[in-house]
């Protein structure tokens, strides 16, 4: 069987996609019992000190900040979307792949990488916000 | 995954239109403060229609111009083919967690969890992620998977004067290029190359090969032509020979092919005429005389020289790759034990070549696998996986055996 990749976009015009990549996982308070559908996650801010010759951002998720760094991809990722094609096979029992392709939706050149871990702002008076990154013990 | 995310999977996707993301207010944002508020999208959820494809640069023209399929069947691992490469698909997943940003005006403002807006950053832009990316699919370029090919062109080769049923009622064992492209792991041009290799033709739409037998029928009819209308076997007039050929039955196709696999087609002053290979012909030809079984070396010789066409040499060196000749004592004996026939993985060709011989010489060793091409592993790589080399002594040949 053949899968085709297409792309409506063309060559130039692929939109862009970002990405935010932290390590661990960020976990919503148990109270919004899983529906976390248009949730605040946290504030994304290129840092306001540049020190470092590169920009840095950070990322700041209920008491804890994440320091990190804009990253250039070496291989760009593309976002593949699945897309059953409808046909007169509405009768066959199991979808074959000849029903199916891939589209090109967008491409990824970047991504904003935080690999350390989150350091708690203790200096920060006590809000109400309630979600907070708890990182995996890795 | 948390249970809360499991418990959103569960829950129905909503529609989502591949916007909605702010990704550009993300990717702008530079030195100097700015800050954007991340949240999860209207629409967040597993998305498992989602995958993220790494391509290096080179790939990208193809891939952004609709030039690459995904080729394998279920029970196959799919590859990925360019109009002239394969690539191997390798899932790679990852323990991070990776917001994938879509593009597009954010559809809708954050939820502060504590439902207030009240905030310093309440005018922050936004961007909403759609799903956590739980990997990617890393692409290896990776030999093509022909040996399928070889397998599935042997089930029925043509025959002169075959009747192939009525209206191609029975199809069984014919391929057309379509029915190739979904059944051959490979690229287009590596399965073109492929076909070139096997010495197919497209006849009627199928790709065939031809059945020895009535190959040596038109080679043997194009021979005793040229004899009878003196054609110089180096410069048979290509019209001459088509409508001689074609009057006794054989078709244009068939014949063209024929002269293609033996010989190579010259201009000359306007006129196309065909030059047959002293090679490729008396290699057909000792094909034939050692199609019975093994022989002396030098009973097969003589029967070699005698067959072939008056005015061609033979030379034993015309058969490398296609006899191996044996010490029995006093005599030498030959045998066909062609390359064409053997595997094309290495693995498998190693194999069937120790079960040929237990022991190697490179001399004999490296026209059995000079063919074999492995992305990213030389030939001194393969011999070192799939062989043990012992040297008696210094000045001896090295021999080759089984690891």
């Amino acid at each position: 069987m053949e899968i085709r990749v297409r792309c409506g976009c063309g060559d130039s015009s692929c939109p862009e996609w970002a990405v935010v990549e932290l390590q661990g996982a960020v976990q919503p308070q148990a109270s919004f019992s899983g529906d976390i559908r248009g949730l605040h996650i946290g504030r994304l801010c290129s840092a306001p000190s540049p020190s470092s010759s590169k920009g840095g951002y950070t990322f700041t998720v209920g008491y804890h900040e994440l320091a990190g760094t804009k990253v250039t991809l070496k291989k760009p990722l593309l976002v593949l979307r699945k897309k059953k094609l409808t046909g007169g096979a509405a009768d066959q029992e199991t979808p074959t792949a000849a029903e199916v392709e891939l589209e090109v939706i967008g491409v990824i050149r970047h991504k904003i990488l935080f690999k350390d871990r989150p350091k708690a702002l203790i200096s920060k008076p006590p809000t109400k916000e309630k979600a907070a990154v708890q990182p995996a013990a890795n | 995954m948390d249970a809360e995310m499991e418990d959103a999977e569960t829950r129905a996707e909503i529609e989502w239109d591949g916007g909605g993301g702010g990704a550009d207010a993300v990717l702008a944002l530079a030195a100097g403060g700015a800050s954007v508020s991340l949240c999860y999208h209207q629409a967040f959820g597993p998305h498992d229609d989602l995958v993220l494809l790494e391509a290096a640069d080179d790939l990208l023209p193809d891939l952004l111009q609709g030039r690459v399929t995904i080729r394998g069947r279920p029970d196959e691992e799919a590859v990925l083919c360019t109009p002239s490469a394969t690539y191997s698909m390798k899932f790679v997943g990852t323990s991070n967690s990776v917001f994938l940003i879509p593009p597009g005006e954010p559809s809708a403002p954050c939820l502060r969890p504590d439902n207030t807006s009240g905030d310093a950053n309440a005018a922050d832009a936004v961007a909403a992620a759609i799903k956590l990316a739980p990997g990617n699919i890393e692409l290896v370029r990776t030999a093509p998977r022909l040996d399928k090919l070889r397998s599935l062109l042997r089930e029925r080769p043509y025959i002169l004067d075959e009747d192939l049923g009525d209206g191609f009622q029975h199809k069984k064992g014919l391929y057309t290029w379509q029915d190739l492209c979904k059944l051959i792991q490979a690229s287009d041009g590596e399965l073109l190359d492929g076909l070139n290799t096997l010495s197919a033709v497209e006849i009627d739409g199928f790709w065939r090969t031809v059945d020895a037998t009535s190959m040596n029928t038109i080679l043997d009819m194009i021979l005793h032509n040229s004899v009878l209308h003196d054609w110089p076997l180096n410069a048979v007039p290509e019209n001459d020979v088509l409508s001689v050929m074609e009057s006794d039955g054989f078709a244009h196709k068939i014949v063209t092919h024929c002269l293609n696999r033996f010989g190579t087609k010259v201009e000359q002053e306007g006129r196309s005429f065909w030059s047959l290979d002293e090679k490729c012909v008396c290699l057909q030809f000792a094909r034939r005389v050692l199609g019975a079984g093994k022989m002396k070396l030098a009973n097969f010789m003589d029967k070699w020289e005698r067959s072939v066409p008056s005015g061609m040499r033979v030379d034993l060196q015309m058969l490398e790759g296609e006899v191996l000749c044996d010490k029995l004592g006093a005599e030498t004996w030959v045998h066909a034990f062609s390359v064409a026939d053997l595997p094309l993985t290495p693995a498998e060709r190693f194999a069937a070549l120790f079960r040929e011989r237990l022991k190697w010489e490179w001399k004999d060793l490296q026209l059995y696998i000079r063919d074999l091409r492995v992305p990213g592993v030389s030939s001194e790589g393969l011999l070192i996986k799939y062989t043990r080399r012992t040297q008696p002594s210094s000045e001896a040949e090295p021999i080759f055996t089984a690891r």
